[in-house]
């Protein structure tokens, strides 16, 4: 087709916007068959945690070397959302994959609570065997980032990485599960672990309390966590109430002397 | 954050310390995501209300090219001056914030910096009125007064508004000379059915915005072409400065921008 001599369009323009809307068609279709593998992933390991809430915490450390094995499986299918990812600007289609991945942070951070993930050198007496993990202990963003091999927080580039977002959400879904252990774990016999869970959750909320969330999802969701926090206290108290448990914080209250 | 001290019963302060020094385990690691957020946040609230002044200095410069009487001249020096100063204004407005939106902040704030599809919108109609031809991606680039990168999105959506500005362009121009305005054998009514089907041949973005573009797009091909139906069958009846109705003249869903 001879271009007339002065026409109204150059053809290479449209040509270069289809070729550009083909391309980013492919990266959403590859993108989206990795996100789905990643949900298959963190569905396992969210089904297995959910065992938690029927398992005494005795048998916690079996449980959480399940999920441990389920983490590093995100994990794999994480470097390879990376790869792909880190080709093309990180805003332009993290919507796709931000969800899946916070809660892939979500599972990890509730199996490190449950002992799992040990810091690397437990500074704490070197000899004793890990027998007795730690309960209670909270991943920070940077850690999450070192199990699945990403960077966090990027600023200075444009690259994947896991966002201070995805993890204070998932911090937020935290809370809400670690609310119903606090009642299937009494259910279960055991009545300190809603103890634990109780100042968690609380230093939790005062953590968000500290954010200025302007009004967008963060702020929506953290919103939830002082619910959680009193469902939390309902369970002490109603321990408490029926002398089931020692008050933590000795002082006032009249501790039985035996 | 505001909520009052907590009182014991006898109205002293609570000691909140014996509750909340705990809280002491998560303190240091949430202050720095307030900081960081904090940061971001403001940031974005820069890019909005520099992104506000923009669309409308971008909506000013469609006002005064709707009233170029005739395509393919230089334009009349009162209209021409009144480009340059918005443009300028833009040029200031966009270069506070240029750098926000480097590297990877630019398609983060993406939705924010919504203005440069409208400066794109200015742009494009500038340089069809003045050459008759679609701007490139490349020439708009290079005539947005900042060092703000255009993406492929952004001058696409922008071309999507130059329909509107056209099918008013066509609309005026046709009732004010009793002709489709045009130049090289071509006239608007061809042009934007030219540039309406380089459109339709692109693959279609399943989003619902690029949808609607499509359908008010195709709505201002159609008032353009009954345009040139109206002269044809009844040119000669029609008086001097007849203006077809324009009841449903704004093609554009009330934008929120």
């Amino acid at each position: 087709m001879s271009a007339p001599p002065h026409s109204l369009l150059d053809p290479s323009i449209f040509a270069s916007l289809e070729s550009k809307l083909e391309e980013e068609t492919q990266v959403r279709d590859t993108l989206s068959q990795i996100v789905q593998r990643l949900e298959r992933a963190v569905a396992t390991a969210q089904g297995l945690l959910s065992r938690v809430h029927s398992t005494p915490r005795s048998r916690y450390p079996a449980l959480v070397a399940q999920v441990e094995a389920a983490v590093k499986e995100e994990a794999l299918i994480i470097s390879e959302l990376e790869k792909v990812a880190s080709q093309h600007p990180y805003y332009k289609y993290n919507h796709k994959w931000s969800r899946s991945i916070q809660n892939a942070i979500g599972t990890t951070i509730y199996c490190a609570w449950l002992g799992g993930f040990p810091a690397e050198s437990s500074s704490s007496s070197p000899e004793s065997t890990s027998k007795a993990p730690e309960i209670g202990r909270l991943l920070t963003l940077e850690e999450v980032g070192a199990i699945f091999s990403v960077p966090t927080n990027l600023k200075d580039r444009d690259a994947f990485h896991l966002t201070i977002e995805e993890y204070l959400l998932s911090l937020v879904d935290l809370t809400q599960d670690l609310s119903r252990l606090a009642t299937n774990a009494v259910t279960l016999g055991d009545f300190q672990l809603p103890l634990t869970i109780s100042a968690f959750v609380k230093d939790l909320f005062a953590g968000f309390q500290l954010l200025n969330l302007k009004n967008d999802i963060i702020r929506k969701r953290a919103d939830s966590v002082k619910y959680e926090v009193k469902r939390v206290e309902d369970v002490v108290y109603d321990l408490s109430l029926r002398g089931l448990i020692q008050r933590p914080s000795a002082g006032d209250t009249e501790m039985e002397s035996a | 954050m505001a909520g009052g001290t907590k009182r014991d019963y006898d109205g002293n302060a609570r000691a909140k310390s014996t509750q909340e020094l705990p809280r002491g385990r998560f303190h240091a690691m949430f202050e720095n995501f307030r900081d960081e957020l904090d940061e971001h946040y403001d940031r974005r609230e820069r890019i909005i209300k520099a992104s506000r002044d923009v669309t409308a200095q971008s909506k000013k410069i469609i006002f005064t090219l709707q009233r170029v009487k005739q395509p393919n001249k230089d334009f009349p020096k009162g209209i021409q001056q009144d480009i340059d100063t918005r443009l300028g204004e833009i040029s200031k407005l966009l270069s506070g914030i240029t750098a926000d939106v480097q590297s990877i902040n630019r398609y983060r704030y993406g939705f924010s910096l919504r203005c440069l599809e409208e400066l794109v919108e200015a742009l494009s109609f500038a340089h069809y009125l003045r050459h008759q031809t679609l701007i490139t991606l490349e020439e708009t680039q290079a005539a947005v007064p900042a060092d703000i990168m255009l993406t492929p999105h952004d001058y696409m959506y922008g071309l999507f508004d130059l329909f509107g500005e056209l099918m008013r362009f066509a609309t005026v121009t046709t009732a004010q000379t009793g002709e489709l305005v045009g130049d090289y054998e071509r006239n608007i009514s061809s042009d934007i059915q030219e540039l309406g089907c380089a459109f339709e041949m692109l693959p279609q973005v399943p989003t619902k915005d690029f949808r609607s573009k499509m359908e008010v797009m195709r709505q201002s091909i159609n008032k353009v072409e009954k345009l040139g139906y109206g002269l044809v069958v009844r040119g000669s009846e029609r008086p001097k400065g007849w203006v077809p109705d324009m009841k449903d003249d704004d093609p554009r869903p009330a934008s929120p921008v």
